[in-house]
């Protein structure tokens, strides 16, 4: 009986392999698994079995009916997919598309600034918007009557509280609350009492960074800085930093990065000078440390600011700031 | 500031181009932002001469000329009414382009032709507004390309972007000390050969100051029989260079010397000062003054104010008197050149919202030793140039003198802030080059210099003058510090990424909105105006992130973009007990609107509807783990529909709302559509967030699945069924699903057909039959008698 089922197995198998039409298949359909096929008759003869062998010879046939049935219809689908796709199909009609979900393009320029300052060693911290005269102005040195205040008009709530101007008050606010060695990033939305217009918004993204410990020099500053711009835009991009002035650093420094789209050439862009000016850096003001209670004397630190909306603007070569704001999908289905 | 190039000349020999002249200015901090070239290039225009003059037969403006070239005479028609005989011109012949873009043709004007063109200053581009030709001066020869003998001429202004800690620069004496500076060239500054009367000063004026606070110096001199008249053309040049319209000679030359040395100068005509006599006071109570521009001014409190014995005639160091101008009939000159200190300056001009040239430079701090040099450079100009006679001395009211700051800088400190290596020598070199003497560990700093202050204020001098790329980069930067992701931000990223997942588009809107999009009745309850808004547009900071996404929302839908999943993580603003700065939480929305689906070429698509939205949320709160939340009837939501608002709870906290935009909110910014919006506080997300997963073990067994379903009372809500077949079920009941929902007569008025599909499965066995069919009629009984249903059969 065991030889029996082995080689109608075996028979089986091999006339499975050749068959090419559906013609074939339905006659070994009838051969094998009909009623009256070689399989059925293998399941009468099975009371002939002695009664102790009866449940493994069983076991046998079942196994060798599912083999052929689970051939069968692989062997059905694959003929009738070939058919398919050979005279109905025309696969070049367009695909059925879902809505492609998309992080906004500053979302993914400040994530890529977080990890780079991140492997840098600085710690992600985050401010108010709604900011105190103080913690915006006079704790970083800008005191009422300062001509410094002209340099950004600024959006009040009351006398006292305002939208705050810069990211810098989260210097002083981390200051306040830790001790040194401190280096972090401060991200955020930052306003300005300007018109908006292709290249002004009266918001946008600032990223601060602050560092403080004993020992840090305008070198480290300029160090982090150039890392950074190799980073973010390549190791052929050069920076430069001109003196300038904020009240809450000293020495001050603009900072310049080599035209991103020149690589410092000159262009149009960049009205040929080969640069292109990022934003504000420098040491911390003395007066900015006594604020904040820091032995002005025992630590020295560097902050610096950066743009993150210009940056954007840079790596994408995009001409108008508004366009970030405007939330035009043929314009965010672009990132 | 506006400098130029070549009046820099006079004050410091360097032989640097002006494109090398602005790159060494802004490397040591004075950017400049824009060189201007006083002369642009035009070509072909050359000297001709008038060889004869007439009128034109048929037009009595018109003059018929004949102009003589080395090669050839021309016919000409001219317009202009200065056009004579003999004068030398600038001629352009047929086939030359002006600056302006007109290109020269034969031209035939009544019957007369004409073969080229007289030109005028304004159409060579040299001037704005000229009044007939440009008659040439006499020596300049016939044929002479006039562009190239203009080229003399050509002047370079460079526009200077100033920090507000240098008033000493704005001058073109501290520019050009700046420039000899890293030049290593000297500075030249103007001798002064006063012929002066005999008659002194003292004689015709004498000086009060009642407030030396506000005023610490006041000084003047007196120039009698000054001829008043335009001033020459070089010093009106120079001064229209710099953006300064020249009037007359005496006020011409006190501007020429403001720029010049930076210090502001007055002249008050001296007729007008009553009792001879100048005081110098703090202004009083609603004290009102007409100012030079004709205008009455209320003055703030404790305003200096320059007074003569009967009445005021200045606004100190803002602004000078309509009463005691210098005018055409002025023959004494009383020149004012004084001190004021810079808070009461700055403080004044800005309450009086008047800025000028000499309030710019007082509020920033000017030189209190530089004012009799002005006084006295202003006088020698105004012999020369107005034949004045310059009385003997001055009168100088200067009570405590302003002394020279020392400060203490340390080598070494330099060295550790800057990361250098920078020898004694060598500090002593940079800071003489700027006036500093530096000597035993001390820096005497010039009285022109108040920004320096504190040792840091030179180390800032140190570092500008070697340059900052002088300043080696430290490559291996010092921070080693352990470093920790933030978890409130890295939350905030996992929420966007997954609402990304969700198919939606991240926006960012203003937080600022306007007003009126809010139609709640208590809203200035809790809305957070701006004092000083832009516009009306942007007058509130926005208590909820839907109205900027709702104008998002109408700014595509105008664009034919009408498929719109917008999502924005941003701060909120509402003011709790009076206060506006303390709430500032995360807020997380989305809205959606038009089809659910992207239109496709064999398959309809329906427009979203309140259950996408819901599905949406469902999807959110599984992806982000959250668990214990509850949807409950909500209907005194600001923007949604009363009708179909689910607030989202978990125990006694609203972690946010969602369901239809009301049409009022839409009708206000013109949206059609149905919009569906949710939005979660997100700081009460991060509070309550999941973020330790446990795997779990899923069942091996097989499961059953059984279907039925119950007519019940409009009404009940789903979820409650939902809950008790779960409930009833017990722990067997791997889920519930609602597989068909419809109402009709055939069930009755009032009701509705609700069909659930339950999954039994263990954990521990395959279920048996009779189990499940237990379980099965339990939950039936249950159901029937909590909700007065009937199965369906
Ligand atoms: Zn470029």
């Amino acid at each position: 009986m065991l030889e029996q089922i082995k080689k109608i197995k075996q028979e089986a198998e091999n006339e499975l392999k050749k068959i090419s039409t559906s013609q074939e298949l339905d006659t070994l359909r009838l051969k094998y698994l009909s009623r009256k096929g070689l399989i059925s008759s293998l399941f009468s003869d099975l009371k002939d079995v002695v009664a102790n062998e009866r449940a493994i010879v069983g076991q046998k046939i079942n196994q060798l009916k599912s083999d052929v049935e689970s051939s069968y219809k692989e062997l059905q689908e694959s003929l009738k997919s070939d058919k398919e796709t050979e005279d109905d199909v025309d696969l070049f009609l367009p695909g059925r598309q879902p809505f492609i979900g998309r992080l906004h393009p500053l979302t993914i320029v400040l994530d890529e600034i977080k990890q780079i300052f991140f492997n840098l060693g600085f710690h992600v911290e985050d401010g108010p918007e709604i900011e105190t005269d103080y913690y915006n102005f006079e704790a970083l040195n800008i005191p009422k009557d300062h001509p410094a205040r002209d340099m950004q008009d600024t959006l009040y709530i009351t006398e006292e509280i305002l939208l705050r101007t810069h990211t810098s008050p989260v210097q002083i606010r981390v200051m306040q609350s830790q001790k040194p060695p401190i280096s972090i990033i401060a991200p955020g939305r930052v306003y300005r009492r300007d018109t908006p217009d292709a290249s002004h918004s009266p918001f946008f993204h600032q990223v601060e960074g602050l560092v403080v410990d004993e020992g840090i020099s305008f070198g480290d500053l300029k160090g982090v800085i150039t890392a950074f711009a190799h980073k973010m835009f390549g190791s052929d991009i050069k920076v430069r930093f001109r003196p300038s002035f904020f009240p809450f650093t000293e020495p001050s420094a603009e900072y310049d990065f080599n035209c991103v789209f020149c690589r410092g050439k000159g262009c149009r862009v960049c009205k040929n000078t080969g640069w292109m000016e990022i934003s504000g850096a420098g040491m911390v003001d003395p007066n900015v440390f006594e604020a904040v209670g820091y032995d002005s004397e025992k630590y020295t630190g560097y902050a610096f600011g950066m743009g993150v909306d210009r940056i954007a603007m840079l790596k994408y070569g995009i001409n108008d700031i508004r366009l970030f704001f405007e939330n035009d999908l043929r314009f965010l289905n672009q990132f | 500031m506006k400098v130029s190039y070549n009046w820099l000349k006079d004050y410091v020999d360097f032989d640097l181009t002006p494109e090398e002249l602005a790159e060494k200015l802004t490397m040591v901090g004075f950017e400049v932002e824009e060189i201007i070239q006083t002369l642009s290039k035009f070509e072909k225009i050359v000297v001709g001469k008038i060889k004869s003059c007439v009128k034109h037969p048929d037009a009595d403006r018109l003059s018929v000329c004949e102009v003589e070239l080395p090669d050839n005479t021309y016919n000409v028609i001219c317009g202009a009414p200065n056009v004579q005989k003999g004068q030398n011109i600038p001629f352009a012949q047929v086939g030359v382009s002006l600056p302006n873009g007109l290109k020269i043709k034969k031209a035939k004007i009544r019957g007369t032709e004409s073969f080229g063109m007289i030109c005028s200053e304004e159409e060579l581009g040299l001037v704005e507004h000229s009044d007939g030709i440009w008659v040439l001066p006499e020596e300049w020869s016939v044929g002479e390309d006039v562009y190239e003998r203009l080229l003399d001429t050509q002047d370079f202004i460079f526009d200077i972007a100033i920090t507000p800690n240098r008033p000493d620069a704005m001058s073109m004496i501290g520019i050009a000390r700046e420039i000899a500076a890293f030049t290593e060239r000297d500075l030249k500054i103007p001798k002064i050969n006063l012929v002066e009367d005999d008659e002194p000063a003292s004689k015709l004026i004498s000086i009060e100051i009642e407030n030396p606070e506000g005023c610490p110096r006041y000084a003047a001199k007196v120039i009698k029989n000054v001829k008043i008249k335009a001033s020459p053309k070089w010093m009106a040049d120079r001064l229209t260079a710099a953006g300064v319209r020249p009037i007359n000679n005496i006020v011409d030359i006190t501007n020429y010397i403001l720029l010049e040395t930076g210090q502001p100068l007055h002249a008050f005509d001296h007729k007008f000062i009553e009792d001879s006599k100048i005081v110098v006071r703090f202004s009083t109570e609603n004290e009102k003054f007409i100012t030079l521009d004709e205008k009455e001014r209320e003055l703030p409190h404790e305003t200096v104010l320059i007074c003569d014995g009967k009445k005021s005639v200045a606004i100190g160091g803002i602004m000078g008197g309509l009463n005691s101008e210098v005018t055409e009939k002025t023959k004494t000159v009383l020149l004012e050149s004084a001190y004021f200190n810079p808070v009461h300056i700055s403080r004044s001009s800005k309450k009086l919202g008047l800025s000028t040239e000499a309030s710019q430079r007082f509020e920033r701090g000017m030189d209190p030793s530089g004012v009799l040099f002005a006084a006295n450079r202003a006088a020698y100009l105004m012999s020369e140039l107005a034949g004045g006679k310059i009385l003997s001395g001055e009168v100088d009211n200067y009570l405590n003198k302003i002394e020279s700051r020392k400060i203490s800088v340390r080598i070494e400190r330099i060295n550790k802030v800057l990361g250098t290596s920078i020898t004694e020598n060598e500090v002593i070199k940079i800071l003489s080059s700027l006036g500093i003497e530096y000597k035993n560990g001390k820096a005497t700093i010039p009285t022109f210099r108040p920004d320096l202050e504190r040792e840091v204020d030179i180390i800032e001098e140190i570092a500008r003058c070697i340059t900052f790329d002088n300043i080696p980069v430290k490559e291996k930067t010092s921070i080693y510090y352990e470093n920790q992701a933030n978890d409130k931000d890295t939350y905030l990223s996992f929420l966007k990424k997954k609402l990304v997942e969700l198919e939606f588009n991240e926006a960012l809107t203003n937080s600022m909105i306007p007003k009126e999009m809010i139609t709640d009745e208590n809203k200035d309850d809790y809305l957070v105006p701006i004092y000083n808004p832009i516009s009306d547009d942007m007058n509130i900071m926005r208590p909820s992130l839907i109205p900027g996404l709702l104008k998002s929302v109408i700014y595509n839908l105008n664009r034919n973009q009408p498929n719109i999943r917008l999502f924005e993580l941003g701060r909120i603003f509402t003011k709790i007990n009076d206060q506006y700065e303390s709430e500032q939480p995360y807020n997380i929305c989305g809205v959606i609107c038009g089809n659910t689906k992207n239109p496709n070429w064999n398959e309809g698509t329906a427009t979203v509807d309140f259950y996408d939205i819901k599905g949406l949320v469902e999807s959110l709160i599984n992806k982000i783990f959250l668990d214990k939340v509850e949807f409950i009837l909500y209907d005194s939501h600001i923007y949604f529909d009363k009708k179909s608002t689910l607030s989202i709870k978990r125990g006694e906290q609203t972690l946010g709302y969602f369901g239809k935009i009301k049409r009022e909110v839409l009708n206000k910014i013109d949206i059609e559509q149905d919009v569906f919006s949710f939005e979660f506080n997100a700081d009460l997300l991060f509070d309550i967030r999941n973020i330790n997963r446990q795997y779990k073990s899923f069942s091996k067994y097989p499961y059953v699945e059984k279907d039925l379903a119950f007519v019940l009372d409009q009404k009940v809500n789903s979820n409650e069924i939902i809950n008790a077949i779960a409930r009833a079920g017990g722990s067997l009941v791997e889920s519930v699903n609602v597989f068909d929902v419809f109402t009709g007569e055939n069930i009755g008025h009032g009701k509705k057909s609700i069909a659930f599909r339950i999954k039994f499965q263990s954990y521990e066995k395959t279920l048996q039959d009779e189990e499940v069919q237990g379980l099965f009629l339990k939950i039936i009984n249950k159901i029937e008698s909590t909700f007065h249903a009937n199965l369906r059969e």
